[in-house]
């Protein structure tokens, strides 16, 4: 033993058993706080209308909060289209960064995203044919986001059987045949949206990504598969951890590999084919939001899950209100908004860190 | 606690990478695996830890069977050390060592409770990593993360250890504190250990017993010094060694020379007069020429007697610091008869091997071609006053050629030869 107490450092400071377990609870508490706080800003911000005859307006702080509470001309509004627009900016928000923690996690990957296994592409097949053929005029509204859903759902299922090898996941061939089933529907969507016309303008629109479908028949639909998806996610935290140290050791560890991915691929795919169907393509949140979570929290999932779920409500919340009032009356696609912040920062983070290891 | 395998086999589709294995290891153990690349060590060890489905294997525990074991089950009993552990993900030390507490918490509802948070705490202070606790784990050295992974181990409180090859990407100074690590919870915690292990000496200082893999098969299995023999490495390793003994450490260890199928026996013979260890290189070269070699006279203990000895050379022996009899002097000087030239290293001379040089002497006047080794400059080899010396220098005058190394030596062989 001589050897090792040579080696020995002067020990840092005492490692106290329980920080790991409060530092955690503090993280989340912090985080779901600020989501509060930022939803409720959001809510009270931007321009009203238009509704009906009459220009859009801004009205102040009090008078935001005073219409909400009591009934006056701007009640129906706040409680129609605002709340509920805010509260789908944070399940999707959510959704996304939750769905992109665990498919990172499975790829063993930073770079991978929630759109890695066709989800995207997928949609947008679906929600490109819907608005050829205008089905939004004639079966309703909700036909695009369900033919967008059916489009995901068979894009990753595609992605699933081309990546597998006798019920086994490969998670090389999964991500390759992600590409290649990507590139495929990606030349799909172009070759549509050549012969759409006059749905072009709205294709490109749900293309970037929006949230300007929101209603409460939305979240009401959105609310429980994202909530318990992001659930059994952080359930398997522990597991997670596990496989990013390699599937061996996983297996070591007690945890089941081949179940794992093929559970978190479902649940994860899920949740952003939901989230897609309703909004478009917003990207970026699934990719930085877990990688920046990491940064800051570590890499531990029963910490990371919940703090990427709530960032990334926190975040695109944020997008979303920039997007509705940055060129108000006018609104831009909330994609273009995380693209334009996220790149930068993200970029940002990694320099710093990388500078950081650099000793 | 015991292990035993009993009739493993495992294929990859055709090929069968196990054949018909069975092993013991008994509570308290350290059991080395060792065999050649493509062996079925780490095969073994996945079949083990049920990672591969073995056919009809059956592993036992203590006395029980692991058949229906779930994985955290599993987890409990074997935990296993890989060759390297990386990871891009910025996970803490404390992270990594908490990983090892998977199988012991229950629920998924649950976190880590004060007695998980305890034990990673007593597993990183065994080995000795509670300093590295908030470090990022991929920022650490190989053999701080071995010994972080080695925490993460402990952390799980399994049956059996097992290891695969931790000291494969490691320098020296990391495989001897990786082992040391090993023993020392061995020893003091009783955990049986089976180690994948490629390097045969730390093998042998370590192991209480080795298991030689060869193609699949149980070859041997045994003490270090039962299984480390010249005869066994050579079939399995096809490599020609010597074992001796560590004088420090008292364990064996094991000296390769080369791949034996190399070399193109011609049989010359050439006889060799040394002493002292200096003849060991000049009778590798030899023997590796292709040469027929023999050697004299040489006092049995005396190094350059265990060298012949390890590579099958006939010697003229004589009793252990006594000086040469008359009667092995006239042995030698048959050898000498027998043989095409003789060759002198630079051996140190005192008043009982004086003879040697007289032999040389005789070699000289009998017709046969005598070669010197110059020794190394400064280096005297004469503790007789000078009789030596002049016993040499009256060599070289009557016409012995002198070389500056072994390859001059063997050049001159061959043009002797040829």
């Amino acid at each position: 033993m001589v050897v090792l107490i040579g080696t020995e450092k002067p020990k840092e400071e005492g490692h106290s058993p329980t920080d790991v377990r409060s530092k955690r609870l503090l993280i989340i508490c912090a985080l779901g706080a600020l989501l509060v706080l930022t939803a409720f800003v959001a809510i009270l911000v931007g321009t009203l209308g238009p509704i009906g005859p009459g220009i859009p307006e801004k009205i102040s702080f009090s008078e935001a909060v005073n219409a909400i509470f009591t009934d006056s001309e701007y009640h129906w509004v706040f409680w129609n289209v605002r709340i509920p627009r805010v509260l789908l900016a944070g399940l999707v928000g959510a959704a996304l960064a939750c769905s992109g923690t665990a498919m990172q996690a499975i790829f063993r990957n930073s770079m991978a995203d929630p759109f890695v296994i066709g989800v995207s592409s997928g949609a947008a097949v679906g929600a490109a044919i819907a608005g050829l053929l205008g089905l939004a005029a004639i079966i309703g509204v909700f036909a695009p986001p369900m033919f967008a859903f059916v489009g995901a759902v068979i894009a990753a299922f595609s992605v699933y059987m081309l990546g597998s090898v006798r019920g086994k996941i490969y998670v090389d061939s999964l991500l390759l045949s992600g590409v290649a089933v990507a590139a495929f529907l990606g030349a799909m969507v172009s070759f549509l949206i050549y012969f759409a016309r006059q749905q072009y303008h709205q294709l490109i629109f749900w293309l970037l990504g929006s949230l300007t479908l929101a209603s409460w028949d939305v979240v009401q639909i959105l609310v429980f598969p994202i909530v318990a998806g992001a659930v059994v996610i952080f359930l398997y935290g522990r597991d997670l951890d596990a496989l990013l140290l390699g599937e061996e050791t996983a297996h070591n560890l007690g945890a089941n590999p081949e179940f794992l991915k093929k559970l978190m691929l479902f649940v994860s795919a899920l949740m952003a084919a939901a989230a897609v169907a309703f909004t478009g393509i917003i990207g970026f949140v699934g990719l930085i939001i877990p990688h920046i979570s990491r940064l800051i929290v570590g890499s531990s999932h029963r910490t990371l899950v919940p703090a990427a779920t709530l960032s990334g409500a926190i975040f695109l919340i944020l997008a979303d209100t920039l997007a509705r009032t940055a060129v108000a009356p006018t609104e831009l696609p909330v994609g273009i908004i995380t693209a334009l912040c996220g790149g930068p920062f993200f970029l940002y983070l990694l320099r710093r860190n990388s500078t950081g290891r650099d000793r | 606690m015991s292990l035993s395998v009993n009739h493993m086999s495992f294929s990859f589709g055709d090929v069968q990478v196990l054949k018909d294995i069975s092993f013991e290891v008994s509570p308290g153990e350290l059991m080395g695996v060792m065999g050649p690349n493509g062996s079925g060590k780490t095969t073994l060890l996945r079949c083990v830890t049920k990672f591969l489905p073995s056919e009809d294997g059956m592993v036992l525990v203590g006395s029980k069977p692991l058949n229906g074991l779930t994985p955290a089950e599993m987890a409990k009993t074997f935990a296993v050390v890989p060759q390297s552990s990386a990871t891009d993900f910025p996970f803490t030390v404390h992270d990594i060592v908490m990983m090892g507490r998977i199988p012991h918490i229950g629920s998924r509802l649950s976190g880590e409770s004060k007695k998980d948070i305890y034990v990673v705490h007593q597993a990183m202070e065994r080995t000795n990593t509670v300093q590295f606790a908030k470090r990022i784990f991929s920022e650490l050295s190989g053999g701080e993360k071995q010994r972080v992974i080695i925490a993460r181990a402990i952390a799980q409180k399994p049956k059996v250890l097992l290891l695969d090859e931790p000291t494969a990407y490691l320098d020296i100074s990391g495989q001897i504190e990786i082992m040391d690590l090993l023993k020392k919870l061995n020893r003091e915690e009783g955990i049986t250990t089976i180690a994948v292990l490629h390097d045969v000496n730390l093998a042998a200082r370590y192991c209480d017993r080795i298991a030689l893999l060869n193609q699949g098969r149980l070859e041997a299995i045994g003490t270090p010094k039962e299984v480390l023999n010249p005869e066994t490495i050579q079939s399995v390793y096809g490599v020609d060694v010597s074992v001796r003994r560590d004088p420090l450490t008292q364990a064996i260890y094991i000296m390769p020379h080369s791949a034996a199928t190399a070399i193109h026996k011609h049989g010359t013979r050439v006889h060799l007069l040394c002493g002292g260890g200096a003849g060991g290189i000049v009778m590798k070269s030899l023997h590796d020429g292709g040469y027929s070699v023999t050697a004299g006279v040489l006092n049995v203990l005396d190094s350059d007697y265990e060298n012949a000895k390890d590579m099958h050379i006939q010697v003229v022996a004589e009793a252990p610091f006594a000086p040469i009899s008359p009667e092995n002097h006239a042995e030698n000087l048959k050898l000498i008869d027998e043989s095409i030239a003789v060759v002198v290293s630079p051996f140190p001379v005192g008043p009982g091997n004086l003879r040697n040089l007289e032999a040389a002497t005789y070699a000289l006047k009998s017709g046969k071609k005598v070669i010197l080794l110059r020794p190394q400059e400064g280096q005297s080899v004469d503790f007789v006053d000078g009789r030596a010396d002049a016993l040499v220098k009256g060599l070289i005058i009557s016409g012995a050629t002198v070389v500056g190394d072994v390859e001059e030596l063997l050049s001159q062989l061959a043009t002797r030869r040829g």
